[in-house]
């Protein structure tokens, strides 16, 4: 798992200061205040977790798929 | 003219707003305050056409959206947390006006100060540590047997890998709760968020440790290397440690 294309979301890659997206999507979305504002309650049917994970592994998947890999 | 709301970064104590001018919010639209009874909640306006209920369904799945506005949502908050105590928010929680922002802010009125209390002059570090998973030196291949022997040697030897993995597993899981009990003694509160994906870090092994700790400021240069000694006195396990961050896990609001 050396691919450029993962690179984004390496914790590894991440210059100092900066957190690494998946670290900062964990904080962002799974733990934390929640206050329901106006919007979020009608949101409220959507586990914005599970969004997450798709739109991150559908991504990652994609890239790698672009880049000529399999995944398995 | 476009509908607009009120996206909320955070709410804060004794923040002067007059320190927030030049930090852009999300968008590039300008961050202001809500200021009510004490509390600060840091808002900018954002298009309902892209936040509104199904701006956000079709943007949430969009990585490269999604990055943006966690980095931005991220910058506000670094930048308030630079100034007092801070309780970042949910990504994307939004009112639609001021009246809203307000509303929130009386009905968890008490939960947020003392989520402001816990969180004052403390800082959230991130240790994680990771297991190799490669499969130690092969076992020594036997010399061949015929007959009914080498069914029998082939499943012993299956069976002794299986067991020196599995213990291999439990020596690694048993060093995660050991470097967490550790660092947990030299924080203030901590947890363990869920291990994260291969796929999604691009890591390699198994994470066996995603550990959050909220430490004094005082205290930051005795944790961090406290972690560094754990990771250099257990090479078979590759132990990061990441901070300073604002005290996203443990800025929670408990329902007393």
């Amino acid at each position: 798992m050396t691919s450029s294309t993962l690179e984004s979301l390496d914790t590894r890659s991440e210059p100092t200061g900066q957190i690494a997206l998946v670290d900062l999507l964990d904080r962002l979305l799974g733990t934390g205040v929640v206050l329901a504002g106006d919007v979020v309650i009608s949101l409220a049917g959507v586990d914005l977790v599970q969004v997450r994970l798709h739109a991150l592994v559908t991504t990652v998947r994609a890239e790698m798929a672009a880049a000529g890999r399999g995944v398995a | 003219m476009t509908e607009t709301a009120a996206y909320l970064y955070a709410i804060a104590r004794g923040v002067d707003p007059d320190r927030l001018a030049g930090t852009p919010g999300l968008d590039g639209e300008p961050l202001r305050v809500v200021d009510h009874r004490g509390l600060v909640a840091v808002v900018s306006e954002v298009d309902l056409a892209d936040y509104g209920e199904e701006g956000l369904r079709r943007n949430l799945e969009d990585l490269a959206w999604l990055e943006q506005v966690a980095r931005g949502h991220d910058d506000v908050v670094q930048r308030v947390a630079a100034l007092g105590p801070v309780t970042p928010l949910r990504l994307a929680t939004i009112c639609l006006d001021d009246d809203g922002v307000r509303a929130r802010l009386d009905e968890w009125y008490d939960a947020l100060q003392a989520a402001l209390d816990r969180v004052q002059g403390r800082q959230e570090w991130s240790v994680k540590a990771y297991a190799d998973d490669r499969p130690a030196a092969a076992p020594a291949e036997e010399p061949a047997t015929t007959g009914a022997g080498a069914g029998a040697a082939y499943l012993q030897r299956k069976k002794a890998s299986t067991l020196q993995r599995a213990s291999a597993q439990d020596r690694a899981l048993e060093l995660a709760e050991r470097v967490h009990h550790a660092l947990a003694g030299r924080s203030v509160a901590s947890r363990r968020l869920q291990p994260q994906d291969p796929r999604l870090t691009g890591h390699e092994g198994t994470m066996t440790l995603n550990g959050a700790y909220l430490v004094e400021e005082a205290e930051a240069g005795a944790f961090a290397m406290e972690a560094d000694e754990l990771a250099a006195a257990h090479p078979e396990a590759r132990i990061e440690v990441h901070g300073p961050w604002p005290p996203y896990s443990f800025a929670t609001l408990d329902p007393t």
